[in-house]
């Protein structure tokens, strides 16, 4: 018996244009708990956009989005909290460059959650295992590989125990080499049952990972289904056009 | 032998009156120069832009000028003794140029920081203050070590309303023994040790607390 579905994330008819430039045309997505949705698209879609839109960091001109059952479009609700459990990653990592990596993780915990410092610092220490790295505990992000940044920036954000992960083309940044290690900790979160949204270009992620891809072009969804369908026979040529570009690269 | 037993005690005097005066400028000037820096940058648009008229119209007055309307038209308002109505008056001043410093360091913060800290829930303040600040601050320290030397020497300038610090101090040193080389190289030796230490310090300062790479 599968589980009835849950909603984690709704997002209605969402718009944001920066001067002239509409970016999200109108974007409406509804995503259940452990489902795993991969974003893709031409670059300057609006796919970044869209995500900063479900945590608020970048405010919809019109349009809904709720997150576990808050909506976040409407003003009185506390943005700050509602983020709190709200996990992103970002392309450039953006780990606090002067906390070493422990402290990096610790800081959400005890100055936004209220932790006391050393249930953080058993906490961090937690975090950083589960992404390999609790040796580094005391190394500050200048001293870390592009990869180990970036699963310390994924700590950072599973340590707040969020009901979803956004991630922004979380291993464009990285040398090839090194996109391995983040795409392992990723598939083991998905495996875990983590909700995860991603803006990605990795096919073979996508492929073996994710539970749905949806093709995005000038703001608008084109085209979303199962990762078999969508890369194999979708219905659009412009999302046959698209993938197969991509998939090449694989 | 005279040297010792009248220049000493007049410059010493001098000298802890000079501290108070640069003391007081780079401190008030730090405190308020980095709250002007937070609201020019994260304050919104108007509040932005009327604090950098502010600090615009502060750079174009001569720094003696202010000194004297605050001594001659302020101080009688509100009763400032001379030592404050000059140490406020440079510490003003510092303020408009220590903003400057701060906002261009807390702008040399890559924007990723502040979105990461605002993406685990932190709000506005505290991504300010456990981000931002500390990273803003390593960065203003060269340019800041630059404003600390120029506000020493124009701790000189609460001269003009009298106050006894040590350039005044050597002039009447000069003027009681008719040394003036004495008097004045002394001066300009006590400013070099002050500037040279304060900058040493800082220096000290930037390498310990270098983030490591």
């Amino acid at each position: 018996m599968p589980k009835p579905e849950k909603l984690i994330v709704k997002i209605e008819n969402v718009h944001k244009a920066y001067g002239k430039e509409k970016v999200l045309r109108g974007i409406s997505m509804d995503i259940n708990e452990s489902e795993v949705v991969v974003l893709v698209g031409p670059s300057g879609t609006g796919k970044s956009t869209l995500l900063r839109c479900i945590n608020q960091l970048t405010v919809p001109d019109s349009g809904k989005v709720w997150v576990d059952g808050v909506e976040l479009t409407n003003p009185k609700t506390d943005k700050d909290k509602a983020r709190q459990h709200i996990g992103m990653v970002f392309q450039d990592f953006n780990l606090f460059n002067h906390l070493t990596t422990l402290d990096n993780i610790m800081l959400g915990l005890v100055h936004v959650l209220g932790m006391k410092k050393e249930e953080a610092y058993d906490k961090a220490m937690l975090e950083l295992e589960r992404v390999g790295l609790a040796n580094k505990y005391g190394s500050y992000p200048g001293q870390l590989s592009g990869g180990q940044k970036q699963r310390v920036a994924i700590a950072r954000s599973l340590a707040m125990e969020p009901i979803v992960m956004l991630f922004d083309e979380p291993t464009s940044a990285l040398d090839p080499e090194l996109i391995g290690e983040v795409l392992t900790v990723m598939k083991d979160l998905a495996e875990g049952g983590m909700t995860m949204i991603c803006v990605t270009h990795e096919i073979g992620f996508a492929r073996e990972v994710c539970s749905r891809i949806v093709f995005m072009e000038h703001g608008e969804i084109v085209e979303q289904g199962l990762p078999v369908k969508m890369l194999n026979n979708p219905d659009m040529q412009r999302t046959k056009d698209f993938l197969g570009k991509i998939s090449v690269l694989d | 032998m005279e040297v010792l037993t009248v220049l000493v005690p007049y410059i010493l005097r001098g000298l802890s009156i000079t501290l108070e005066v640069t003391a007081v400028a780079l401190g008030l000037g730090l405190f308020f120069g980095s709250i002007l820096a937070i609201l020019r940058v994260y304050g919104g648009d108007l509040l932005s832009r009327v604090l950098t008229l502010f600090v615009t119209l502060l750079r174009a007055l001569p720094h003696i000028l202010l000194l004297l309307i605050i001594y001659f038209i302020i101080a009688r308002v509100v009763n400032l003794s001379a030592f404050w109505a000059g140490s406020l008056s440079l510490a003003i001043i510092s303020s408009a140029y220590q903003s400057e410093i701060i906002r261009g360091a807390i702008q040399s913060v890559p924007g990723g920081q502040m979105m990461a800290a605002r993406s685990i829930g932190m709000n506005r303040i505290k991504a300010i203050w456990h981000v931002i600040i500390p990273q803003a601050f390593r960065y203003a320290i060269p340019p800041w070590s630059n404003e600390a030397a120029i506000v020493i020497k124009d701790s000189s300038l609460v001269y003009v309303l009298g106050v006894p610090e040590i350039l005044r101090q050597a002039q009447y040193y000069s003027a009681r023994t008719y040394q003036p080389l004495t008097a004045y190289v002394t001066v300009a030796a006590i400013y070099f040790l002050l500037t040279f230490i304060t900058n040493r310090g800082l220096d000290l300062l930037e390498r310990h607390i270098r983030i490591p790479t």
